[in-house]
């Protein structure tokens, strides 16, 4: 028995050290990455779920369980800010799918200088937002905007026209703003995906008979389709996380018109030096945002299943 | 189904012009193979036929009527692509069915149709999967069942087989020449692979820079190559052509073979001088050993079983291939002579144009 179990034993030896420090060194791999995320997500996420549970100031905090949560179960005005932030999400992001998808077709299709306006496309996306939402400002201006001088100029309104003090033109153009900013990213992907699906695909259905419309019905929509939901569901994200256009063009306003659940939870937690109660919201955002991404992966499996992508 | 004629079909794309001034006529119900080296022009063509490219000059005629300005779908042709097509996102069934979609068939009639073209091509259990689910002969007969469903006048194939495997492209070739038996279809079918041609089309164009250099049948293309460049291109292992010098035109050709080989060879000797270089074409299955003949010093020997195919030169270096029976008595690195039949050469002139032979092997059909 020891003539034989010696032996196995010092053969198995050095793979077991081999094993052991390849995992090492796996470990030593992935853990620079680990601790960064640990300090940058991990240690804020963990010091706002407590913060949530305190009312904190400027001046101290104090334990208070779940109150910040009752209170915003039971606010009225919160309630209406979740049902106005996707109100805004649903708006934006259907309107830069629409018009992404457009944009994405004309792109594609065989037209002289294809080339220059793929390029034109890019300055909403390439331009820092701020300085976009400045020019924004500009034209939603009532005495100076291009927009109000149009309007009056065709005889549309009389007099000045300020689209952002008034709480609904403020609204829908912010949302204007949202998707001009949004929108070129989305058509680039489109048209990427569009260039893609193998020119087989389109020759071979033109031969049986399939139109424009046809094929880009039962071909170019079903092909890039994975590629769209992926878009609609991180478009969603993006878009109910957006913070910079709302808050340059009215912070908020005119009476909250404006304010998002991200918008309402800075000024919360930053303006009103609420940090315990701008917790609580931000961690509803969180969960909210995590249920977001579950479906999303969820979502896109089967999408990816359904359309035949490994 | 229908005859095909291609009529002075001419394509250039700018200043390129890819093809010349084609006219084949094509039989109703004939297979036809174009066959040729990459860029020879033989996709564009299957593509003008299809109406995919538009030919800059010339008529394309199915069934006697002229379809040169028509879409792809009014000129009763269906195509097989390389890459297969197959819509990944549908089933086998939905693939099939796709051009009767278009069409607006009624379900019924439709069900009907892609049941029968499903139970031609053995797919009937496989029609609920989709592609990815399928291997790659399975995906190309999904591919042919979605040109059978439109019952077309001339199916068009182009190098359907060149994404299998070869043990997968021997198989499908069969499959394909039985269905060109079943469906009794005039067939145009695009390869750079001279077997699939030579083994499954009733006639073959072999094509070289935009132009036809034969059109003829399998056996007149191996036995009668009109060019230098047929002749290389038919047959396995390739033709081999020695460089030789014309001695004498009496009653045949006399050459002096590179290496000194002097032959008389039963050829029509037309415009060829004492003199003039002209080239030989030996196939390499038209020789046998023998005590004397052409001295060649074996390089290279591959043992196939039935065939021992030997590779070696004669002369001044040029190369000189012989397929030999299996248990040939040889050796690789040293010499045997080889004798060979003066009625089974070929010649070439400096133009690359046969010199036409007296007696060739009968055609078998």
């Amino acid at each position: 028995m020891v003539e034989i179990s010696q032996p196995v034993t010092q053969s198995h030896a050095p793979q077991k050290r081999k094993v052991a420090s390849e995992g090492l060194f796996a470990w030593l791999l992935v853990g620079p990455a680990m601790l960064f995320i640990a300090i940058i997500v991990a240690w804020p996420l963990a010091e706002t779920i407590r913060l949530s549970f305190m009312e904190a100031g400027l001046g101290g905090e104090e334990y208070i369980g779940l109150a910040n949560y009752a209170d915003l179960a039971d606010s009225r005005k919160f309630q209406q800010t979740i049902v106005r932030t996707f109100y805004w999400m649903f708006l934006s992001v259907s309107l830069k799918l629409i018009l992404g998808l457009i944009g994405a077709v004309l792109l594609n299709a065989a037209v002289p200088g294809r080339g220059l306006f793929r390029v034109l496309v890019m300055p909403p996306w390439v331009i820092p937002i701020a300085i976009g939402c400045i020019g924004w400002l500009w034209l939603y201006n009532g005495y100076f905007g291009v927009l109000s001088g149009a309007a009056q100029a065709i005889g549309l309104t009389d007099g000045p026209t300020e689209f952002l003090a008034h709480k609904t033109s403020a609204f829908y153009s912010a949302i204007v703003t949202d998707v001009w900013v949004g929108t070129p990213m989305v058509t680039l992907f489109f048209l990427a995906a569009m260039q893609g699906v193998s020119r087989d695909l389109y020759e071979a259905a033109w031969v049986d008979g399939a139109g424009r419309w046809y094929r880009f019905r039962r071909i170019t929509i079903p092909q890039i389709m994975p590629v769209i939901v992926s878009m609609a569901l991180l478009s969603a994200i993006w878009t109910f996380n957006s913070f910079e256009i709302i808050w340059i063009l009215t912070e908020g306003g005119p009476r909250s018109a404006t304010t998002t659940l991200i918008v309402d939870t800075y000024k919360v937690a930053i303006g009103n030096y609420k940090f315990g109660e701008g917790a609580a919201r931000a961690v509803i955002i969180v969960i909210l945002l995590a249920i977001f991404s579950l479906f999303y992966l969820f979502f896109l499996n089967k999408v990816n299943k359904h359309y035949g992508v490994k | 189904m229908a005859t095909l004629d291609l009529q002075n079909i001419s394509k250039s794309f700018g200043a390129a012009q890819v093809l010349h001034d084609i006219s084949l006529a094509i039989d109703d119900r004939e297979f036809v193979v174009f066959v040729g080296p990459s860029g020879c022009g033989k996709s564009t063509l299957l593509r003008i036929i299809a109406g995919l490219e538009e030919a800059s000059d010339g008529q394309i005629v199915i069934g006697g009527q002229d379809v040169s300005a028509a879409h792809p779908v009014d000129r009763g042709i269906s195509m097989v692509f390389q890459s297969y097509a197959l819509y990944p996102h549908l089933s086998v069934f939905e693939n099939i069915a796709f051009p009767l979609r278009v069409q607006k068939l009624p379900e019924p009639e439709l069900k009907e149709k892609v049941g029968k073209a499903a139970e031609i091509l053995q797919l009937t259990d496989k029609l609920n999967l989709k592609p990815g689910q399928l291997s790659g002969g399975q995906r190309q007969r999904v591919a042919i069942g979605r040109s059978i469903v439109r019952d077309p006048k001339v199916f068009l194939f182009d190098e359907p087989l060149s994404n299998l495997d070869a043990a997968l492209r021997g198989d499908m070739r069969v499959e394909l020449s039985q269905l060109h038996r079943d469906l009794n279809a005039t067939m145009v079918y695009v390869t750079h692979d001279q077997i699939e041609a030579m083994t499954m089309a009733d006639r073959i164009v072999v094509l070289n820079g935009g132009r036809v250099e034969q059109f003829g049948t399998p056996m007149e293309l191996y036995h009668h190559p009109a060019t230098k460049f047929v002749a290389s291109f038919i047959g396995q292992p390739n033709m081999n052509l020695i460089p030789a010098v014309v001695k004498g035109t009496a009653e045949g050709l006399t050459v002096e073979l590179d290496g000194g080989h002097v032959m008389t060879l039963p050829v029509e000797t037309g415009a060829v001088h004492v003199g003039d270089k002209v080239e030989v074409g030996i196939r390499p299955e038209d020789v046998t050993l023998g005590a004397d003949g052409l001295d060649i010093s074996i390089r290279v020997l591959e043992r196939l079983g039935g065939a021992s195919i030997t590779y070696g030169t004669i002369g001044a270096g040029t190369r000189f291939c012989a397929s030999l029976p299996g248990n040939a008595p040889i050796r690789e690195g040293e010499n045997m002579a080889l004798t060979i039949d003066p009625a089974a050469c070929h010649v070439f002139d400096a133009k690359g144009d046969v010199l036409r032979r007296q007696s060739a092997p009968a055609l078998v059909a």
